[in-house]
């Protein structure tokens, strides 16, 4: 891989970046194709057991009608307007969960007194899940976007403080000591040395959460409220539209799927300075 | 211009209080370094000589005695004294040039003057070419060689080696000793070498400074006094190792008796 080619060749002389032909060898080679078995094997046999009549349209509909269905949606039926009301809850509540979450985390790691003081209070609000706490939230905020994403933003939060926490007061001993030697001030050691050096917990704690926050939108809205996507995949069951929510749930897989590939390439970006970083 | 900076030990001891038995680190160690010498310290293993440097360095203020650098009694860390660590120490975040310019954060020099002195140790360990690389992309030697940088980059009076060379495949070593004596003079520095290695430190140093365990003291500071560059195997150098050995056993003898 790349990573290699640094370490034999300064760093200047890098390859330049690659055309869609060389790339494409390159997926070939690695092997990343066979990725792709699994997926068609199960549309082939997804096809075939509606195509022979082996299961009736209202439990599986055939995945040409499920094209088809999605086609309507999206034409007739503003499907986009839904995914970007589930997608913008998703969106603020990471943004606000997880810049709290960081912020935070560092204080705690770098004072054992702010950890203390919220110590117990966190231990026990985490233990209550996001969604025990949303029938409370909607009672007092609506059924609206802003309980869905305070209750979201609660679950993006807790995994990125712990992380950010465990990262900083992980830091290399060594590193503390260099920083003393070089003569830095606490504000130098901590931006230059204890920041970097958690980095690395903290985008993990990122990127799980990215996911976390995206799969709990569509239980939220499937509880409360009449738009996005959950709401559409618990309308489709009720009016027996298998097809639609077939249509909602591949929509839900590919977007967890693009955010979750989003973030490994942020994680990637991050830490590039990282020996041997595969994610 | 010099501004190597001349060291005075006097009296140094450091102890550690275990339960009720007390371990002796240091006991009443001496030593006078004068200005641009080079001085290996050897000896095994627990004969405090990491130590020494930990105190020389600031990084340890609890002991008796006391460490004066031109003539001012040292306190804490501070930019008149570098120290390379065995294992380099870079930071896994910064560039080579990042992690040398780390060093300077603190110095009271304009940006422009910073820059040019990072450039010119960087140039002096020789690694142009590669000063936006990640340390992972650094093969040990010139990992180690970055660290030495880092160390001279803020013109210390003295550079402190905690067996900067001892994690090294014998090859590397020996080149970069030569690298050592070339830097040495090249930046007319006061070195104080700490190694295990007896034929590293009479090649090295213009003295060589031989330490023993239990409790841990100088026992010889023998002067090498063979032209530089020094051959590893004339009867001189065969000499000066069999003396410097001999120092070293009489610690076994010590405890085979006791």
């Amino acid at each position: 891989m790349s990573d290699l080619n640094i370490t034999l060749a300064p760093p200047g002389a890098l390859p330049g970046p690659a055309s869609l032909r060389e790339r494409l060898a390159r997926w070939r080679e690695r092997g990343n194709w066979i990725g792709l078995i699994l997926p068609l094997g199960i549309l082939f046999v997804w096809q075939a057991s509606t195509s022979l009549g082996l299961i009736q349209p209202v439990f599986l509909p055939s995945p040409l009608a499920t094209v088809q269905a999605a086609w309507k949606m999206a034409t007739q039926q503003n499907l986009h307007m839904d995914f970007l009301v589930s997608i913008s809850i998703v969106g603020q509540a990471f943004i606000y969960g997880s810049a709290a979450a960081i912020v935070l985390g560092v204080a705690a790691g770098l004072s054992s007194r702010v950890e203390r003081f919220f110590g117990p209070t966190f231990d026990t609000i985490r233990h209550i899940p996001g969604i025990a706490w949303l029938p409370l939230i909607v009672l007092w905020l609506g059924i609206g976007a802003p309980a869905k994403v305070l209750v979201i933003a609660k679950s993006v939060f807790f995994p990125v403080f712990l992380n950010t926490l465990q990262g900083i007061r992980s830091v290399d001993k060594n590193h503390i000591e260099l920083a003393q030697v070089l003569t830095l001030t606490r504000a130098q050691l901590v931006r230059k040395v204890i920041l970097p050096s958690a980095t690395p917990s903290i985008m993990v704690a990122l990127r799980y959460s990215a996911g976390l926050a995206w799969a709990l939108v569509v239980v939220a809205e499937g509880l409360s409220g009449i738009q996005g996507i959950g709401f559409l995949i618990f309308r489709a069951q009720g009016l027996l539209l298998t097809d639609q929510l077939i249509v909602c749930m591949v929509i839900i897989g590919l977007v967890g799927f693009g955010i979750d590939r989003l973030m490994f390439l942020a994680q990637r970006r991050v830490l590039r300075w990282k020996q041997g970083f595969d994610g | 211009m010099s501004n190597a900076g001349s060291l005075q030990i006097r009296g140094v001891s450091k102890r550690y209080q275990v339960e009720d038995h007390r371990i002796d680190v240091l006991r009443s160690v001496s030593l006078d370094v004068r200005p641009g010498e080079f001085i290996s310290i050897v000896g095994p293993s627990g004969c405090g000589k990491s130590t020494l440097l930990r105190l020389i360095v600031g990084l340890d203020d609890d002991y008796e005695g006391e460490i004066l650098l031109d003539g001012a009694r040292i306190a804490r860390t501070s930019l008149d004294r570098g120290i390379v660590f065995q294992d380099h120490r870079l930071l896994p975040w910064l560039t080579l040039e990042g992690n040398v310019a780390l060093s300077l954060e603190n110095a009271p020099w304009p940006a422009s003057r910073k820059r040019e002195a990072v450039a010119e140790h960087i140039a002096l360990v020789g690694l142009e070419r590669f000063e936006s690389a990640y340390p992972h992309q650094l093969s040990g030697g010139m990992a180690q060689r970055a660290a030495i940088a880092r160390g001279l980059v803020g013109r210390p009076g003295v550079l402190l080696l905690d067996e900067p060379l001892g994690a090294l495949d014998a090859l590397t070593r020996v080149r970069l000793q030569d690298e050592l004596l070339r830097i040495w003079r090249a930046e007319s520095v006061t070195m104080l070498l700490v190694t295990h290695d007896v034929d590293e430190a009479i090649y090295l140093g213009d003295r060589v400074v031989v330490m023993n365990a239990k409790p841990g003291r100088i026992v010889a500071d023998l002067p090498v006094g063979l032209p530089h560059p020094r051959d590893r195997s004339s009867p001189g150098f065969g000499d000066l190792k069999r003396r410097v050995l001999e120092h070293m056993q009489d610690y076994d003898l010590e405890v085979a008796s006791a």
